[in-house]
């Protein structure tokens, strides 16, 4: 006993104990309803059953009965459209702002650092922002679309079924851009300067210098940039909430909206955790990758 | 063109991007000042005529404001508290070791820091309704947003903690020190600063948190300010001004703590995001 005390205070088991307080927590919180989850997408949860710990098994009932909604068709196209074109425009705004501020000039790590402001922000405030921001007929961004000539009329973003997933995208990318034009300054700042002297020397132009060193040297910033962004845009949930809450008609629900909505709003939790079971899985994919290009990069 | 003269183009170039991305919350404060009317006029009005302060006042009393800024912070703290004091010595773990325990241990942290929280609640919900959980609920929201927040804690931690020369510890050690003595005395000083950052972004997270909340807490006597302010989103709703001055007061503090610490944020960010 006393051994083991002393072995706590001033040994191996000092650290084990410290990993284990963290990964025994995360373990109870993150792990046991990771796996709670694929039970339940088994069985038959509702608010009369809540009380339990196992409910009426279901089969693959609610497997089929999500697949075969007529919803599910629409909520995936949105979830890619939503997913792919978020993170495509806050990529490359991110990149062009990166290597914007990389010229050095004094005031840029300043001007840079209050891009930041965006990005501390809650959510739903971000979300309730944009939600004014795209007001139909007042909204101040149909007025500057107007008075510039892009559109006649009044475009109604947030009830237009057209309109609806592209208007929390397009808080979304206001949204993550400044994260990702943080972490590729990050790689542009780690790339040894004495490279573009020697392609300067060579007779490169800039355009050639990009090509040919920005990009290669850049190649697992890149990588851990893009996945974090797909992980973070699967993540995004407040904007939905603030701006189109999934509608109209469901025309902006995407994924991780659905399942909420089949949990809490039809009470529906076998279904809920359906999609969520199959969301998770893609999340854990893409972190994968995430992972792989972060070791690339630091050599653990 | 002289490089003075670049560079004063650049910074001018540099002003007008910043100051179009930062418009929006230009917006919310120009916003929260005008009139009932003000806020419908064709075109916008860019500045406000006279700032209409009493929105600010009206709002607070109407709201419940303070109730909901109150649980907010009960919120955050919980969450900044078990956060800090299960993931700090977890990180400076994984920051002094390399071998596979460690490396295994990484890789959990940093799969778990992507689970989307929309996607977790279901299964948190059944589970905590069925332990019984749910009728403390702000507790059971501090427990569910935690296991969220401490992954991204401990990875921010554990640069921090990369940055503390090891001889500093074995000098602690040589002296006398138990491991326990040379971790609280010598290590955790010394990584103060990345900690505190650290620590700060997550109780910024728990300030704005939204899914769990609004999942795990029915009561709306117990609810956060970011709930409070779904409340206004009615279909028709006319009472912008109201909405951005409760927005505007929501935000204010964390703007302000972010202008103020913007470098040690920033660089806390980038040593750690990417490690």
């Amino acid at each position: 006993m006393t051994r083991l005390l002393k072995s706590l205070r001033d040994g191996i088991g000092f650290d084990t104990m410290l990993i284990i307080l963290a990964l025994s927590y995360l373990f109870a919180f993150a792990g046991l309803p990771l796996l709670y989850n694929v039970i339940i997408s088994f069985q038959q949860v509702d608010v009369f059953s809540l009380g339990t710990l196992f409910h009426p098994p279901a089969g693959f009932d609610n497997y089929v009965s999500v697949f075969t909604d007529p919803l599910a068709r629409r909520v995936l196209i949105n979830t890619i459209i939503f997913t792919l074109g978020s993170v495509a425009l806050q990529f490359s705004l991110g990149f062009a702002l990166a290597l914007f501020f990389h010229q050095n000039f004094p005031g840029s790590t300043w001007l840079r650092g209050l891009f930041l402001a965006g990005w501390i922000l809650p959510g739903l405030v971000v979300g309730v922002l944009w939600n004014w921001l795209l007001s139909g007929d007042f909204g101040v961004i149909n007025h500057m679309l107007r008075s510039w000539g892009l559109i006649d009329s009044a475009i109604f973003w947030r009830s237009d079924t057209a309109w609806s997933l592209y208007a929390v995208m397009l808080a979304n990318i206001w949204y993550g851009t400044p994260f990702n034009m943080i972490l590729l300054s990050v790689g542009l700042a780690a790339i040894p300067n004495d490279l573009y002297e020697a392609a300067e020397l060579d007779g490169a132009n800039a355009w050639q210098r990009f090509w040919t060193i920005t990009l290669p040297m850049m190649r697992s910033t890149i990588g851990a940039v893009l996945a974090l962004g797909v992980i973070f845009t699967l993540q995004q949930f407040d904007l939905f909430a603030a701006i189109t809450q999934g509608g109209p008609a469901g025309s902006s629900t995407v994924a991780q909206y659905w399942s909420w909505e089949l949990s809490f709003r039809e009470f529906d939790f076998g279904r809920g955790a359906v999609i969520s079971v199959c969301m998770i899985i893609v999340v854990l994919f893409v972190s994968l990758i995430y992972v792989r290009s972060t070791r690339a990069e630091t050599r653990l | 063109m002289s490089t003075a003269w670049t560079n004063r183009v650049l910074l001018l170039v540099g002003l007008v991007l910043a100051g179009i991305y930062l418009f929006p919350l230009y917006w919310m404060y120009v916003t929260s000042l005008k009139t009932n009317s003000s806020i419908f006029a064709v075109p916008p009005e860019f500045l406000p005529g006279a700032p209409q302060w009493q929105n600010y006042a009206l709002i607070w009393e109407v709201a419940n404001l303070p109730r909901f800024l109150w649980n907010s912070l009960v919120i955050a703290t919980g969450v900044t508290a078990i956060t800090a004091i299960t993931g700090v010595g977890a990180a400076y773990v994984l920051a002094r070791y390399r071998n596979a325990w460690v490396d295994v241990s990484l890789f959990l942290v940093l799969m778990l820091q992507v689970l989307p929280p929309s996607l977790m609640v279901t299964p948190i919900f059944v589970g905590f309704s069925w332990v019984g959980l749910l009728d403390y609920p702000r507790f059971a929201a501090v427990l569910a947003i935690s296991a969220k927040t401490m992954p991204f804690f401990v990875i921010l931690c554990r640069a921090a903690f990369m940055t503390v020369p090891r001889e500093l510890e074995e000098a602690a050690l040589v002296d006398g020190n138990s491991r326990a003595g040379a971790f609280f005395m010598i290590v955790l000083p010394l990584a103060r600063n990345g900690i505190l950052v650290a620590a700060l972004l997550i109780f910024m997270q728990g300030f704005g948190e939204f899914v769990y909340s609004a999942s795990l807490i029915a009561d709306n006597r117990l609810h956060p300010a970011s709930i409070g302010m779904t409340n206004f989103l009615q279909p028709n709703v006319v009472n912008w001004n109201a909405i951005m001055a409760y927005a505007a007061t929501y935000v204010t503090p964390l703007i302000a703590i972010f202008v103020i610490l913007q470098r040690q944020i920033v660089t806390g960010l980038t040593a750690g995001a990417l490690k």
